[in-house]
C-alpha cells in the first residue's frame, strides 16, 4: 500500500502537482455553502500548500546537473493522431512551477480582501493554478495548447466576477486578445506536425520530436510569426500589450498578483519551449524585430507608467517596462541574457506580485487607487511604508535586491548581440527609477494632508503574512542567486549550443539562405566570444 | 427474398413506422396522454437499442432488401447518432409541450417519429430514389413540425418559408438523380460510383451539372452558405423543442448522407478536383457567414441558428479531406455539436418559458444574472458556450475543431484551415458575451421552472461535452470504422 503510493507519486509527481488543485477547486464546490468564509479559505490554502509541499518533493528529485527533462510521464491518449499525454521538467520549467505553487498560498491567504462569493473566487483560483502547471509541465504540443487555453477560463471569471468597475470590456479584451494569438498557433502546430509526418512517416505531437522537423526558410518565418504573435500577445510584448493595463486595474488584488507573477510569463515560456526550438531560423530573423519591440516596451512602458495617476495602473504598465527586459534578454540568446531573463521573470513575479499586494492593502482601507489621494503615508504607517520601499527598490534594481541581479544580466548579455538596442534600454532602468520612486514620494513622503488618511491602519497580519515571504524572497534572491541559477544554468546550457548547432546544419544544408539569417549569425557568434 | 437479416438492418426504421402509426391511431380512439407518451418513448428507446442488438448484421457489410438499404458500419453510427439524438429532443419535449404551445400533441408525436423514419432512411438508402424518397419523409414531417405554435406567425412563417425553398432545393436535387441516372444508367450508389470512376470523363458538363445540383441539395439541407437563407428564420420561428431537432439530428442526418453521397460518389481524386475549390469556398463562407451576422443578435435562438451555420462551416472543411481521418473528424464534431447544441437549447428552452404573453423569451437580456441565482443551470450552460466556441473545458467542441483542422492540415487546406482558427477566435465573442450576461451583469432573472427532464437533457449533454472530449478515442474509433466501410475511392489521402 505504502509502496503503492510511493511508486505513484514517483511517477506522476508531475500530474499530481497539475491536478491537485483541481482536485481542491473540485472539493470547495462539494463542501455546502453557507459556511464561514475562513472555511473555504482554509481549505484553499490547505490545498495550494499541498501542492507547494508536492512541487518542493519534485524539486528533490530533479537532478539540476542534468539538462535532460525529468520526471518524464507518457500515456497515450490520441493514439490515432499520435498525441501522448506528456509531462516532465527542465530546469527552466520547475522553476516555474516553483514560482506559481509558492505564490498561489500567499493569494490564498490575500483572498481576505474578497468578501463576494468567495468559494468561487478560491476554485478558479486553484483551478487556474492547475492550468498554469499544466502548461509548464506539458512536453506535447496538443496538451501544452489545452492547458494554455484552459487558462483563460478560470481568469476570465476572477476578473469578469470579482472586478472593478470596467471589468466586462477588460475581460472580453483579455480573452478575445489571447484567444485571437493562440488559434494561430494552433494551425501553426497542426502544420508541423504533418510537416514532420511527411519527412518521417511518424504523426506525433511530442514538442522533443517535432524539433527534427525541417523547414524552408520561408515556412520558419511564417510559422515563428504565427508563434510571436500568440506568446507575444501573452508576454506582452508592444503593440500587443493594450489588453493588460485594462486587465490587471480591474482584477481583483489576487488576480493581478497571480496576472504579474506567473501569466505574463507563460508568454515568454511559450517562445522557450515552442517557438525557438522548433523554428530556430525564422526565430533568427525576427529576433532583432523582437528585440526592437521589447526596447520599445520597455521605455514606452515606463514613460506611460510615469504619466499615470493611478497606482495600479502605474504597477500594470512598469510590467509592461519589466517584461520587455525579459524578451531582450531572451532573445539575445546567450547563457548570460537568457539567464538573466529567467532571473527576471521570477524577480518580476516577486516584486511586482508584492507591490499588487500592497496597493490592495490602500485599496481595501481607502477604496481608491489615484495617487493624488495619497501622501505622508510614511509618518501615519510606517510598516507599510517601510514595505513598500523595499519592493520599490526591488523593481527598480537596487543592487542586493533581486532587481538588480536580473537586469544587469539581461543588459551585461545582450548587450553583446544589440549593443545599440540594449543601450537604449539602459534608459529604462532610469525612467524606472524616476516613475516608482515618484510614486514612492507622492504617496509616502510629505504632509499627510487627505484628512481621511488620519485614520488609516497599519498592516495586517495577515497581509504581513503575505508580503514577509516576498521581502525575503528580494533579499535572498538578491544576495545569493547561485542557488537558483544552478537549478537552470545547465539546461540552458544545452538548450542555446542546441539550437545554435541546429541553426548551423540547417544554413550549412541550405545554401541560398538569405543574408539577414547569416548577419544575425555572425553577430551572435562575435558576442559569444568577447 | 426477405430474410431476418433485412428486418435486423432497417429496425429502427421500421419500430419507429409502427410507433408513428400507433401513436395516430391512439390519438383518434383513446386520446390517453401516458398512452401516446408511452408508445412514443418506448419505440425511440427500442430504436436506440436495436441496431446495438443487432450490431452483428452491421458488421458483415451485408445490404437489405435488395440492396436498396445500406447495412455497413456507418449506417450502424447513422442509426445510432439519430436515434440517440431523437430520444434527447423527445425527453426534451417531455412535459414542455404546453409551455411550447404544441397543442395537438398526438399529431406532434407522429410527425416527429416518421421524420425520424425518414432521417434514416435517408442515411441508410443505398439507392437514390430511396434516399430522395427518404429525404421527402424528413422534410414534409418538419414542415408541418416548424409551423406547430399555429397562434405564433413566425412559426407559420417558418414553415411555409421552409416548405417553398425545400421543395424547390428538393426538385433541384431530383434533378441532379435523374440525371445521374441518364448517365450512368443505375440509381444504385455504388455502381454510380463505379460509373463515375470509369466513365465520368465521357459525359463531360453534364456530369458536372448533376454534381452541382446533388451538392446544392444537400447544402440547402446541411444550411451551407449561400444556401442557408432559411436557418435563421426556421430556427428562430419553429418552436424550441423542434429547432433543438431540427439544428441536432435534422443536421447530422443532412452532414452524414452528404459525406457518403458526395465522397463515394464524386469522391475519386480527379472528379474530387472538380469540385474541392467550390467546397473551398462555400466552407470558407459559411464559417464567415455565420460567425459575423451570429455577433449581432439579440437573440438566442438566432444566435444558436447561425452559430451552427457556422458549425456546420467547419464540418465542411473536413468535408474537403476524403478519408479515415477527415470522415472520423465530421463524425467527431457532429456528436460534439449535438450534444451541445442540444445541451445550448435545452437552457434557452428553459430561460424562453419564463417569459410572459408578448415579450421575447430568447433575448440574451433574460439571461442577466442567471448564473448566480441558479448556479446549476449556470455551470452547465457555460460548458456548453465554452465547447460551442471550441476552448477547454469544453473538451469536445475543442477537440472537435481540432480533428477537423487537422485533417484539414493534412489534406494540405492550409487557408481554409487560417481561416477557421480565426473564424473560431471570432466565435468566442458571442458565446462569452451569454456568460458577460448570465455572470458580470447584474439582474434579477424571472424564476425557473426547472423540469426534470429537461434538466436530465443538460446534465446528461454537459457531461458528455466534458468526458467525449478527455476520452475521445473509442467515438474516433467507431468513426473511423464507419468511414473505412463506406469505401471512399480514395482509400488514403491525397496531397
Amino acid at each position: 500500500m505504502v509502496q503503492g503510493i510511493q511508486d505513484f507519486f514517483g511517477n506522476h509527481l508531475l500530474s499530481a502537482i497539475t491536478f491537485a488543485p483541481l482536485v481542491g477547486a473540485l472539493w470547495l464546490y462539494l463542501v455546502p455553502a453557507g459556511r464561514h468564509d475562513s472555511v473555504y479559505r482554509g481549505m484553499a490554502i490547505l490545498w495550494s500548500l499541498l501542492t507547494l509541499g508536492l512541487s518542493i518533493l519534485a524539486l528533490f528529485a530533479f537532478q539540476s546537473e542534468s539538462a535532460a527533462l525529468q520526471l518524464v510521464e507518457s500515456v497515450d491518449w490520441l493514439p490515432q493522431l499520435g498525441v501522448k499525454y506528456g509531462m516532465a521538467v527542465d530546469g527552466v520549467s520547475l522553476i516555474l512551477v516553483l514560482l506559481t505553487t509558492c505564490l498561489m498560498p500567499l493569494v490564498m491567504i490575500a483572498s481576505v480582501s474578497v468578501h463576494d462569493k468567495l468559494r468561487g473566487y478560491l476554485a478558479h483560483m486553484l483551478h487556474h493554478e492547475s492550468a498554469m502547471i499544466g502548461t509548464l509541465c506539458a512536453t506535447d504540443a496538443l496538451v501544452f495548447y489545452i492547458f494554455w487555453e484552459l487558462m483563460l477560463f478560470p481568469m476570465y471569471f476572477l476578473i469578469g466576477i470579482w472586478g472593478g468597475q470596467r471589468r466586462i470590456y477588460a475581460t472580453v479584451k483579455f480573452v478575445l486578445y489571447t484567444v485571437a494569438g493562440s488559434v494561430l498557433l494552433l494551425a501553426g502546430l497542426l502544420y508541423v506536425v504533418y510537416q514532420h509526418a511527411d519527412q518521417t512517416g511518424q504523426v506525433t505531437f511530442a514538442i522533443a520530436d517535432l524539433i527534427a522537423t525541417k523547414f524552408s526558410l520561408n515556412e520558419e518565418l511564417w510559422l515563428f510569426a504565427a508563434c510571436a504573435i500568440a506568446f507575444g500577445i501573452k508576454v506582452p510584448l508592444f503593440p500587443f500589450h493594450t489588453w493588460l493595463p485594462d486587465a490587471h486595474v480591474e482584477a481583483p488584488t489576487g488576480g493581478s498578483v497571480v496576472l504579474a507573477g506567473v501569466l505574463l510569463k507563460m508568454g515568454l515560456y511559450g517562445f522557450y519551449r515552442i517557438g525557438f526550438p522548433l523554428f530556430p531560423n525564422g526565430a533568427m530573423v525576427f529576433a532583432p524585430y523582437l528585440a526592437l519591440l521589447a526596447v520599445i516596451g520597455i521605455i514606452y512602458g515606463a514613460l506611460v507608467a510615469w504619466a499615470q495617476g493611478d497606482i495600479k495602473k502605474l504597477v500594470a504598465y512598469s510590467s509592461v517596462s519589466h517584461l520587455g527586459y525579459c524578451v531582450l534578454g531572451f532573445v539575445a540568446l546567450n547563457t548570460i541574457s537568457v539567464s538573466g531573463s529567467i532571473y527576471q521573470m521570477l524577480n518580476h513575479g516577486v516584486s511586482t506580485g508584492a507591490l499588487f499586494l500592497l496597493v490592495g492593502v490602500l485599496y481595501d482601507r481607502r477604496h481608491t487607487r489615484a495617487i493624488s489621494e495619497y501622501g505622508g503615508l510614511a509618518s501615519k504607517v510606517p510598516v507599510f511604508a517601510f514595505l513598500f520601499l523595499v519592493f520599490t527598490l526591488s523593481s527598480i534594481a537596487l543592487p542586493l535586491t533581486n532587481g538588480f541581479v536580473g537586469e544587469f544580466l539581461i543588459l551585461n548579455g545582450s548587450f553583446q548581440v544589440f549593443p545599440v538596442l540594449t543601450s537604449v534600454a539602459v534608459l529604462g532602468v532610469i525612467l524606472g527609477a524616476v516613475y516608482m520612486l515618484t510614486l514612492y514620494m507622492k504617496t509616502c513622503f510629505g504632509e499627510l494632508d487627505e484628512k481621511k488618511n488620519g485614520d488609516l491602519e497599519d498592516v495586517k497580519a495577515h497581509e504581513l503574512m503575505t508580503l514577509i515571504p516576498l521581502l525575503v524572497a528580494v533579499f535572498v534572491m538578491g544576495i545569493y542567486p547561485k542557488p537558483i541559477m544552478k537549478l537552470y544554468e545547465p539546461t540552458l546550457k544545452t538548450y542555446i549550443s542546441q539550437i545554435e548547432e541546429r541553426r548551423a546544419t540547417s544554413i550549412a544544408n541550405s545554401e541560398s539562405a538569405p543574408k539577414t539569417v547569416a548577419l544575425s549569425e555572425t553577430k551572435v557568434v562575435k558576442g559569444n566570444k568577447s | 427474398m426477405v430474410t431476418a437479416i433485412d428486418f435486423q438492418l432497417t429496425a429502427p426504421a421500421l419500430i419507429l413506422t409502427l410507433g408513428a402509426l400507433l401513436v395516430l391511431l391512439a390519438e383518434v380512439t383513446v386520446k390517453s396522454e401516458k398512452l401516446r407518451n408511452g408508445i412514443t418513448f418506448l419505440s425511440l428507446l427500442a430504436a436506440f437499442i436495436a441496431p446495438i442488438c443487432c450490431g452483428k448484421a452491421f458488421t458483415t457489410g451485408a445490404t437489405a432488401f435488395g440492396g436498396f438499404i445500406y447495412g455497413d458500419s456507418f449506417a450502424w453510427l447513422a442509426n445510432m447518432m439519430i436515434t440517440g439524438g431523437s430520444l434527447m429532443a423527445f425527453v426534451l419535449g417531455f412535459r414542455s409541450l404546453d409551455t411550447q404551445k404544441i397543442q395537438s400533441k398526438g399529431e406532434y408525436y407522429s410527425l416527429l417519429l416518421m421524420s425520424i423514419v425518414g432521417a434514416l432512411v435517408l442515411v441508410t438508402a443505398r439507392e437514390l430514389i430511396l434516399l430522395f424518397v427518404g429525404l421527402e419523409i424528413m422534410s414534409i414531417a418538419l414542415y408541418t413540425l416548424s409551423a406547430f405554435n399555429l397562434w405564433s406567425s413566425r412559426s407559420s412563417e417558418a414553415g411555409l418559408k421552409y416548405f417553398l425553398m425545400g421543395s424547390m432545393f428538393s426538385a433541384i436535387f431530383l434533378y441532379g438523380i435523374a440525371l445521374l441516372y441518364g448517365l450512368s444508367g443505375s440509381l444504385m450508389i455504388p455502381d454510380v460510383a463505379n460509373w463515375v470512376v470509369t466513365d465520368g470523363a465521357s459525359a463531360g458538363v453534364l456530369l458536372l451539372i448533376a454534381l452541382g445540383f446533388v451538392f446544392v441539395g444537400f447544402a440547402f439541407k446541411i444550411g451551407l452558405a449561400p444556401f442557408h437563407f432559411w436557418v435563421p428564420d426556421v430556427y428562430q420561428g419553429a418552436p424550441t423543442v423542434v429547432t433543438a431537432f431540427m439544428a441536432c439530428v435534422i443536421k447530422s442526418a443532412a452532414v452524414l448522407v452528404a459525406l457518403r453521397g458526395m465522397w463515394v460518389i464524386f469522391g475519386e481524386p480527379t472528379m474530387m478536383a472538380q469540385w474541392a475549390d467550390l467546397l473551398w469556398v462555400v466552407a470558407a463562407l459559411t464559417m464567415t457567414v455565420g460567425n459575423l451576422i451570429a455577433l449581432r443578435q439579440r437573440g438566442l435562438k438566432r444566435m444558436l441558428a447561425y452559430s451552427s451555420i457556422s458549425h456546420a462551416g467547419y464540418m465542411a472543411v473536413a468535408l474537403l479531406a476524403p478519408g479515415i481521418n477527415g470522415g472520423a473528424a465530421i463524425i467527431f464534431y457532429l456528436v460534439a455539436y449535438m450534444v451541445m447544441t442540444f445541451g445550448a437549447f435545452a437552457v434557452v428552452m428553459t430561460v424562453a418559458e419564463t417569459a410572459k404573453e408578448g415579450e421575447e423569451g430568447d433575448s440574451i437580456e433574460r439571461f442577466n444574472g442567471l448564473g448566480l441565482k441558479y448556479p446549476m443551470v449556470g455551470i452547465l450552460m457555460t460548458i456548453f458556450m465554452f465547447s460551442l466556441a471550441g476552448l477547454p473545458p469544453g473538451f469536445a467542441g475543442f477537440l472537435g475543431k481540432f480533428y477537423v483542422f487537422s485533417a484539414a492540415v493534412e489534406a494540405n487546406y492550409i487557408g481554409l484551415v487560417i481561416i477557421g482558427v480565426i473564424n473560431s477566435a471570432i466565435s468566442c465573442y458571442y458565446y462569452l458575451r451569454v456568460l458577460v450576461a448570465m455572470y458580470f451583469t447584474k439582474g434579477e432573472p424571472a424564476p425557473l421552472n426547472m423540469k426534470a427532464p429537461a434538466y436530465a437533457v443538460m446534465v446528461v449533454c454537459a457531461i458528455l461535452a466534458v468526458f467525449l472530449g478527455l476520452f475521445p478515442g473509442r467515438l474516433h474509433n467507431v468513426g473511423s470504422d464507419a468511414i473505412d466501410a463506406i469505401k471512399v475511392p480514395v482509400g488514403v489521402i491525397t496531397k
